[in-house]
């Protein structure tokens, strides 16, 4: 059996291919894998900012709810002590005291 | 060169050729192989790749927020937790029993629901709900419980932060998100929107690492209602405080702006919490003001007033005989509460007198009466945007007996909606236009609750008829007839008080001891900014009339509602001397 011998050019041609291809496919897993993680990022501070609207619209429902007429009115009763005016305590917009006691 | 012999090379040969006929055969098997995935199998490989690595999946639309006409949120959206079940198609029926169980005190699941899910976990299904909706501390007891097939959801919950207020106008939802009554379904398709869908892509953990919007959903829009929160809060009070007083077996209240046909309120007494939808027992959720048909009884004499007037067949100082104290209708005897004596036009009306009504209505007649309560609606739905409105029992003109033209004068014979009997007074607030209602309107945009008269509407009665009757009539219901307990300090008002005796189904007579006790009614007299229905179904005890029972609720609401709108006195309350008036009657 008679064994050829590769000239030098030869094997750097051949390296060079394998080192090109290796290199492409490297960069091609390297590229996948930050798109990957970069997708876990974006789906993270998606939820957040998710999580962030859910918590202002909470505030805002428990602000309605505690802003609520019967709340107030019970607060304004019985924690505050507060009554409702007589007729002649009240002055409207417009008119003078006199207007409305005499 | 090394020489090795024929020998040598003729076992090379030999072994080339068996390496190259396994090589030969390892492709033929590969390439069948290749055939068998690629081709035989590649429809169920491709759907088994496709659904270990994307899954499609819904994008829920966030419901649109429902406010007052002030911009306060009167119902929302928010997310809740629910608890499912996905099982692998290796896994044994008993561990998911058993998963179930371990939660079932959790979620407080009931027998019928725990069999529910067992057979469906019998049936091999893929997903299933075990409690939907469930509170963030429920999610977080179950999520600590580390069981490998249950999961934790998040689902859109609708929220009713005000509880009970305005109820029956809001309506609810099923579980699954669609309005079922009130405006929640009036408006469902507007404010659920419209769903998308997005494809989720996982890996091997089955993380999601991205995704893809294949159809953008439409959120649903939001919803401003006439409504105003404080004059709701007030109207409720006040019809609470009276139902609860009188032990009524029901109250309606419906607080209008005449010119606009915007309701500022409407109110059913017993309610329910909203947030506990639907209500148990199911009649709590009847919005009786828009559902409930009854006979209005006196109520219902603004109509006839309004024909006699309109026809010109009864003058403001007629004269009617009412000494007696009753009268026969076709061997039908109708009486008064008392003897009245002689009375005007204008008395019959402010003393409800019931003969001298009757009287009228033969003035008027069949057909002229017949086409006045067509004229006013009734017998029609008011067109409110909201479900299941009643249209009330009208008989058409053929149907009419001997005693009919009687018992239509004085509310009898024809049952009528609390909405149907406001909108008749409104028109007369109107000076004859009849403005429909509405409960939405476009924007938060400032509202101004002016008595001028309504650009919009039908003139369906003359400005003189209508003007006449409020100031000679209707404000001496108030002033000195059976509506006196209706009057508002400071203030003219006008309005009818109504008492109806109800008929027993099975007896077919009216029964002296069960009575609906109402009063409808405007304030100002002269320039209307609310009017407002009254409605009390069998107040108990001694006090039954609608001048006892329903007119002192109508005077409360009208002056809490007349202070919040800043609106000042017509009168000094110790003399009767006209005061400053605003100019502007914007909503606070």
């Amino acid at each position: 059996m008679v064994r050829k011998r590769l000239n030098r050019k030869e094997i750097a041609a051949a390296a060079g291919c394998t080192l090109l291809a290796v290199a492409t496919l490297t960069f091609y897993v390297w590229h996948q894998a930050a798109i990957i993680q970069i997708g876990y990022q974006t789906g993270r501070l998606e939820e957040k900012r998710a999580g962030l609207k859910e918590d202002i619209k909470k505030l805002e429902t428990d602000k309605a709810t505690l802003l609520a007429p019967d709340r107030v009115d019970r607060i304004a009763r019985e924690e505050l002590q507060l009554v409702e005016p007589k007729p002649d305590q009240i002055i409207y917009e417009g008119q003078r005291p006199s207007d409305h006691h005499d | 060169m090394i020489d090795l012999g024929p020998s040598y090379q003729s076992r090379v040969r030999k072994r080339t050729i068996i390496l190259a006929f396994f090589f030969f055969l390892w492709f033929i098997v590969l390439t069948l192989r290749l055939i068998q995935l690629q081709v035989i199998e590649h429809r169920r490989l491709r759907e088994a790749v496709i659904s270990q690595s994307q899954y499609e999946r819904p994008i829920i639309p966030e419901r649109g927020t429902i406010y007052d006409r002030h911009g306060q949120i009167l119902a929302c959206s928010l997310p809740a937790p629910t608890a499912c079940l996905i099982p692998n198609d290796d896994d044994l029926p008993a561990d998911l029993y058993a998963q179930v169980e371990r939660l079932k005190n959790i979620v407080n699941l009931s027998g019928k629901e725990l069999q529910n899910i067992k057979s469906r976990i019998d049936s091999q299904e893929t997903f299933i709900f075990i409690k939907r909706k469930i509170s963030w501390d429920q999610a977080e007891r179950i999520s600590k419980l580390n069981l490998n097939r249950v999961f934790i959801q998040k689902e859109n919950k609708r929220f009713y932060p005000l509880g009970s207020l305005a109820a029956h106008v809001l309506g609810g939802l099923n579980i699954d998100g669609e309005g079922q009554s009130g405006v929640e379904l009036q408006y469902n398709s507007r404010l659920e929107g419209v769903k998308g869908r997005s494809l989720i892509l996982k890996d091997a953990k089955k993380r999601r690492y991205d995704w893809e919007t294949l159809e953008e959903p439409k959120p649903g829009q939001d919803l401003v209602l006439t409504l105003d929160e404080t004059i709701q809060y007030i109207t409720e009070r006040e019809l609470e405080r009276a139902v609860r007083e009188h032990e009524a077996s029901w109250g309606t209240v419906i607080v209008s702006h005449p010119a606009s046909g915007e309701i500022l309120a409407m109110a059913t007494c017993p309610t329910y919490d909203s947030n506990d939808y639907p209500p148990s027992p199911p009649e709590l959720g009847r919005n009786r003001a828009i559902q409930q048909n009854f006979e209005p009884g006196s109520m219902f004499k603004i109509v006839t007033a309004t024909a006699a007037r309109e026809a010109g067949v009864v003058g403001m100082n007629d004269i009617f005989d009412c000494s007696k104290g009753n009268i026969q209708v076709a061997g039908w005897t109708i009486s008064d509460h008392k003897k009245m004596g002689v009375l005007t036009f204008t008395e019959v009306i402010v003393q409800s007198s019931n003969v001298g009504t009757i009287m009228v209505g033969q003035r008027i007649g069949q057909a002229k009466l017949f086409r006045m309560i067509q004229d006013f609606r009734f017998g029609q739905k008011t067109g409110i945007d909201l479900p299941g409105e009643e249209s009330g029992i009208f008989h058409p003109l053929n149907k009419w007996s001997r005693t009919s033209l009687a018992a239509h004068s004085i509310g009898y014979e024809i049952s009528v909606t609390a909405i149907q009997i406001l909108q008749a007074m409104n028109t007369l607030a109107n000076r004859g236009i009849l403005v429909p209602f509405r409960i939405t309107q476009p924007s938060f945009a400032p509202t101004s609750l002016t008595s001028d008269i309504p650009a919009a509407g039908v003139r369906i009665i003359s400005e003189r008829t209508a003007s006449e009757l409020t100031s000679r009539v209707f404000e001496g219901v108030v002033a000195e007839g059976t509506g006196q307990a209706a009057g508002v300090d400071g203030f003219s008002a006008a309005g009818k008080t109504g008492t109806a005796r109800k008929l027993d189904q099975e007896l077919h007579v009216y029964l002296a001891s069960r009575h609906l006790a109402s009063f409808v009614g405007f304030v100002p007299a002269d320039r209307p900014v609310i009017s407002i229905v009254v409605v009390l179904d069998e107040p108990k005890f001694s006090l039954q009339y609608g001048g006892q029972v329903a007119a002192p609720v109508f005077r409360e609401i009208a002056r809490r509602v007349l202070l919040y709108l800043r609106q000042a006195p017509q009168f000094s309350l110790d003399k009767k001397t006209v005061t400053a008036q605003l100019r502007s009657h914007d909503l606070p």
